[in-house]
């Protein structure tokens, strides 16, 4: 049983697995991050890739162009950004609870929408058809390498494009004037406006940055990995990314690692619930990414107090006598 | 007197927002059907009246299933409203239904006991699971600093996938067609107060017990007050020489607690079989409670009428109308969006407390005067 | 009069804040151009609020403000800034991961490509203004590992890189040695020799003197006089900030101490930064006597009173009530020790705001068995004794039921000091007990505090108000730089003196220092 589950494990198309599954993962994980430099926890990622993807498919089929389609779920998810936003920075509604609101539009709300803009009810499986899909790309050179071709070329624009991101992200945080005025509002608000950086325009950008990349994230669910809109399709990934951010450090490449070890366990989940013997474990395969978010939580919470600890109370056993 | 002014703008506050969300509602109502008023109809009085035949009378089925509707929602809410009280954003009280569910139907499957205390102990071993399984997020957040959010919205998806492990590869009835668990024995389920088929059990009747409880419990008893302090100011608690992380843990133990409780009554009383799979969303609902309810556990039952009014409202508008059910969510998100935001009609707050400032400084400046003389 | 001699004119300003505090009350204020103008005034007099409001960073609820004598509206530091306002704040307004010159070019980095910092050109331009105007940095350095110094100085050029005309000081030697104090009023005469003009917030009337043209007094949100700094006496200025002639000593009966309770051994505390805070601190306090320790802020008392309720770990040494350690102890032991502390952030550590009075009142002894009937509380207890307390401290209130967070400053502070002096405490140790709150309200709290160590009390009291520690103490130590300065147990000091050990221009030999433990 484990010899085929390490054979399974060990291939290269597992590994071109991982990749595609980490994408959207990380565009949800990079949006977590600009959104946590600034200083705002935006939870409600999960809902703002459900409308987002919605929102692109439904794009993409009335023009049949999956570029319009992308672009469209990027505009509606900084039309998020900017609503949670407006609630949170404007009329002070705590951004947790404005980040609740939008899971529950997120969930509901898109389902109603579907409704409302097609007469469909829970899918858009109907409406698919090849030209709207975002398509695949063949590396030159890198795909006539053995194993690296199979594993790197051949996903879709986005998938590189998520991993560009992240250094695009590095690059625009660390080496922009923009970037160096959302960081200084996320570390220290009074700082920032005190020299007339204003605190809510940056974090007003910085979560519209958020939403446009969950939007990348939403668009890449609905219109090519799931290759259709449909209720349960983003599955807690808004979720997980929080958690990515936070594991990875709320740096964009450390967030990009934690992604692939997600990309990892669901890819496994997918792999295992195949092999003979190992199928009525899915379940339990499944709840891997979580688990371990909750571990690599804890470990990071553990290396933070284990810093603090010198300058924090000291457990009484080490008291002096 | 600034006090009671500021109680009755706290209530058009609280008016102003509902009907906000209700006429975003109503904009999308609009946008969508083509029978928006028949859709109106329903969604606004269609919970309480019946239009059959012409004739338009109180519906007394669709009353109770209101309020049976209310049953788990006011479980989580005063869940919701314990932790939030600590100042605790933990948002596992989704899972705990889900577990307290599972588990009250596997008591309720194969232990057999007798008639009555076999419902109190289906019921009583879905609390204590649930309380357990929140000491995983608290413990966490108090011995590690741990995000109580992030982890209990892992925990969320944890529980969901053991229980769907244990129900397909344990529990199910393989005879059935679709996966569920053995049917309860007879001496498990919550029965009806009222005839008919509205579900509307003794579990009602609890919840609305155990709200009251729960309202003695944070204002009455020195838990509930060491929990409000440290939702207020947990510097001041600390300082106070209360103990904070145990308060935390303590306030989360009863959310889960609470939580199972909530989802062992709506399972029990509300089929036979266990059949969820997925998480059944009553834990949203329950923050959605909470802040209509501004954490106060005797409002809870208040606020979980108005939203399972509400829902009810939009299942018979879906219905006999062209209108999904799911606009529920929308209107729940800005009702949730407006009642939550701090600053809505701030400005006219101001004026209030400005008025109000200006007024005393007067009087004390009046009462200096004729002192001096 | 010329026109526009005025640089600054605030006409009739009111602030009232959304919680119902007036900080300002029609102030009137007026800066002449190329001075160096004081704004002076106890803690709470409604100084920093007036100087938001010129900074933008506050709405005045009225008045009027005037800049070279055009009517404008600052509604935020940016447009404060593009009119020539710059301001150095108390606390630091730095980031502190970012470099210095990345901190002094936020807001307006110089860009290469279109797109990217031009991070040279920002080391370029912070070295350039460091040179101009003789305010030496380091561009480079991370602002997490910058002298405190340095940190003032990257915040004046911060302002200058951004055109200020005026600059607005918030208590800029309240963090510094006397060394960069020296330093600092020679870079601020050098400023104004330049043309700049300077508000300068202290309440020290030394540097005042030494420093300013003109003066601004206020007292309880109001304007109560501008002066030339030369034509008025310290002792006048301070009859006016404080609204009465400084009172020289108290009435109160001679202290017969008894045993040691407060023992603190040789502690030492190194904060995160790695500065020396604690240095050999050892002294005691004993039954029926009121211990005060002065200093300047940041030199140790901060650390001290943390270590001693439980808030920080010593690196070294011991503290112990009745022969018993605290050290490591969670608040609440130490509380059922027997000590009892009033918090200098009385807001943040004092009460919970949006609890009410009689909440408040409780949240040390509400566990205690008079308190509870079986696993509920019995209400009635809690209201007497919560009645009683607001009765005993006069707390100015419309109930038991209103939120505290509604009273004024000095009412919270008495719900605060009822409760900590109500329960019993065989130690008391208060810090900053009056700061920033009314004659009324001070006084009761000063007589109290006399009133429990006359019955028995150990009183350790922690005050920058050097009127107050002069007053109250039957024992006096001084603090400076982490150590004992001095210790003086006749009861003949004077503020001259004190001021000498406080500045660290003084020190007393260690077997003088050492009778403060009564060993």
């Amino acid at each position: 049983m484990f010899g085929q589950f390490f054979q399974t494990i060990f291939q290269a198309d597992f590994l071109f697995i991982i990749i595609r599954i980490t994408a959207p993962i990380l565009f949800a994980a990079l949006a977590a991050v600009i959104s946590e430099k600034a200083g705002v926890a935006n939870i409600g990622l999960e809902g703002m890739m459900m409308i987002t993807a919605l929102f692109g498919f439904l794009f993409a089929y009335w023009t049949q162009s999956w570029v319009v389609g992308v672009l469209g779920a990027m505009l509606v998810g900084i039309l998020l950004g900017l609503m949670m936003g407006f609630f949170s920075f404007k009329l002070k509604t705590d951004i947790i609870l404005s980040g609740i609101a939008v899971n529950m539009l997120g969930t509901g709300g898109t389902i109603f929408l579907l409704y409302m803009f097609t007469g469909l009810r829970g899918n858009t499986g109907a409406l698919v058809s090849p030209n709207i899909l975002i398509p695949t790309i063949d590396i030159p050179l890198i795909n006539k390498i053995p194993v690296l071709g199979e594993i790197l070329s051949g996903h879709a624009i986005l998938t590189y494009l998520a991993f560009i991101f992240v250094f695009i992200l590095r690059i625009f945080l660390y080496r922009t004037p923009l970037g160096l005025k959302i960081r200084a509002v996320g570390e220290n608000p009074n700082a920032a406006s005190s020299v007339g950086v204003s605190v809510t325009r940056m974090k007003y950008i910085a979560i519209a940055m958020s939403g446009a990349l969950a939007g990348l994230g939403g668009a890449f669910m609905s219109m090519y990995y799931s290759q259709g809109w449909n209720q349960g399709m983003v599955a807690g990934r808004g979720f997980i990314a929080l958690a990515a951010q936070a594991m990875g450090r709320g740096e964009p490449v450390g967030a990009m690692f934690s992604s692939l070890l997600f990309g990892l366990a669901q890819a496994m989940k997918t792999k295992v619930s195949g092999l003979r013997g190992m199928a009525s474990y899915n379940y339990l395969i499944e709840m891997i990414p979580y688990v371990v978010t909750i571990i690599g939580l804890v470990f990071y919470a553990m290396s933070i107090k284990r810093k603090a600890r010198r300058h924090q109370l000291k457990p009484i056993k080490e008291k002096l006598s | 007197m600034r006090d009671k002014r500021m109680v009755l703008f706290g209530f058009v506050r609280g008016a102003a927002a509902i009907a906000l969300a209700l006429a975003v509602g109503t904009i999308f109502i609009f946008l969508s059907s083509d029978e928006p008023f028949t859709a109106l109809k329903y969604l606004l009085i269609g919970p309480f009246v019946s239009f059959h035949g012409g004739v338009t009378a109180f519906n007394t089925q669709n009353f109770y299933q209101v309020l049976a509707a209310m049953i788990p929602t006011i479980f989580t809410g005063l869940a919701v409203c314990v932790m939030f009280s600590a100042n605790q954003f933990n948002l596992a009280a989704e899972g705990c239904v889900l577990v307290g569910g599972f588990v009250g139907a596997l008591v309720g499957i194969y232990v057999n006991m007798a008639t009555g205390w076999h419902a109190v102990i289906c019921v009583l071993a879905a609390t204590v699971v649930c309380g357990l399984i929140m000491l995983i997020p608290s413990i966490l957040k108090v011995k590690l600093g741990a995000s109580e959010m992030v982890t209990s919205l892992m925990l969320n998806f944890v529980l969901l996938y053991i229980v769907l492990h244990f129900l397909n590869y344990h529990f199910a009835d393989r005879s059935k067609g679709a996966t569920m668990t053995y049917p309860f024995l007879d001496s498990a389920k919550i029965s009806s107060i009222v005839p008919g088929n509205s579900k509307l059990t003794w579990g009602f009747v609890i919840a609305l017990v155990i709200s009251f409880v729960i309202w003695v419990f944070m204002y009455r008893t020195r838990w509930g007050y060491a929990i409000r302090m440290i939702g207020i100011n947990e510097s001041f608690s600390l300082y106070s020489g209360m103990n904070v992380g145990g308060t935390i843990v303590l306030s989360s133990v009863i959310g889960g607690m609470l939580s199972g409780m909530g989802g062992s009554l709506e399972v029990l009383g509300r089929y036979n079989t266990f059949v969820w799979r997925e998480l059944p969303g009553y834990g949203w609902t329950g923050v959605t409670i909470a802040i209509l309810a501004k954490n106060n556990p005797g409002l809870v039952p208040l606020a979980a009428f108005f939203l399972a009014y509400l829902n009810k409202g939009c299942q018979l508008m879906s219905t006999h109308s062209d209108v999904p059910s799911e606009m529920i969510d929308i209107i729940q998100a800005a009702i949730f969006l407006f009642f939550a935001a701090e600053q809505f009609l701030s400005g006219y707050r101001q004026k209030l407390v400005v008025k109000t400032t200006r007024e005393e400084l007067m009087r004390a400046e009046s009462l200096k005067a004729t002192e001096g003389e | 009069m010329e026109a526009n001699e005025f640089v600054v004119r605030m006409e009739k300003i009111t602030k009232i804040y959304p919680n119902g505090i007036a900080a300002n009350r029609d102030v009137d204020f007026t800066i002449r151009k190329g001075e160096i103008h004081a704004l002076i005034g106890e803690n709470g007099a409604g100084k920093s609020t007036l100087m938001k409001i010129l900074f933008g960073l506050e709405q005045p609820t009225d008045g009027t403000i005037y800049l070279n004598d055009e009517r404008v509206t600052l509604s935020s530091p940016l447009e404060a800034i593009s009119k020539g306002i710059g301001m150095v704040h108390q606390h630091f307004m730095l980031v502190s991961s970012l470099t210095v010159a990345e901190n002094i070019v936020l807001g307006m980095a110089p860009k290469k490509g279109g797109l990217f910092i031009d991070y040279k050109e920002a080391v370029r331009l912070t070295r350039e203004y460091s040179e101009r105007y003789n305010l030496f940095v380091e561009p480079d350095a991370r602002v997490a590992d910058i002298a405190v110094g340095m940190k003032q100085k990257v915040e004046i050029l911060k302002a200058l890189v951004r055109g200020a005309q005026v600059l607005i000081l918030d208590e800029p030697t309240a963090v510094l040695t006397t060394q960069e104090t020296v330093e600092l009023f020679q870079e601020l005469k050098n400023l104004k020799e330049q043309g700049f003009t300077i508000v300068f917030i202290s309440h020290k009337l030394k540097e005042i003197k030494e420093l300013t043209d003109r003066i601004t007094i206020m007292r309880a949100g109001r304007s109560v006089g501008v002066y030339d700094t030369d034509s008025i006496s310290e002792q006048e200025i301070s009859r006016l900030m404080v609204g009465r002639d400084v009172v020289l000593k108290m009435d109160k009966p001679e202290s017969v101490p008894g045993e040691r309770v407060l023992c603190v051994e040789d502690l030492h505390y190194i904060n995160e930064w790695d500065k020396k805070m604690l240095d050999g601190i050892s002294f005691s306090v004993r039954q029926g006597e009121i211990v005060g320790i002065a200093g300047v802020e940041g030199n140790g008392q901060r650390e001290l009173v943390d270590i001693l309720f439980g808030l920080k770990m010593p690196d070294s040494g011991d503290a112990t009530i009745d022969g018993q350690s605290l050290i490591g102890l969670p608040q609440a032991r130490i509380r059922t020790l027997g000590v009892s502390y009033v918090p200098e952030d009385r807001m943040t550590f004092g009460v919970a705001q949006t609890a009410n009075i009689q909440e408040n009142m409780v949240s040390d002894r509400y566990s205690q068995k008079r308190f509870n009937k079986g696993p509920l509380f019995n209400m009635k207890s809690l209201y007497d004794e919560s009645d009683k307390l607001i009765m005993d401290y006069a707390v100015l209130c419309k109930s038991r039921a209103q939120e505290v967070g509604m009273l004024s400053g000095g009412n919270i502070q008495k719900v605060v000091v009822a409760r900590e002096f109500s329960s019993d405490p065989i130690l008391i140790i208060a810090d900053q007990p009056t700061r920033g709150i009314d004659v009324g309200a001070t006084e009761l709290i000063r007589n109290k505090l006399v009133e429990l160590s006359r019955a028995g009390a150990a009183v350790l009291l922690v005050s920058a108000d050097l009127n107050e520690v002069m007053e109250l103490s039957d024992n006096l130590i001084v603090m400076y730089n982490g150590q004992i300065a001095g210790y003086f147990d006749d009861g003949q000091w004077d503020d001259l003196m004190m001021g000498e050990y406080m500045l660290g221009l003084k020190r007393q030999s260690d077997e003088e220092i050492r009778r403060a433990c009564h060993a």
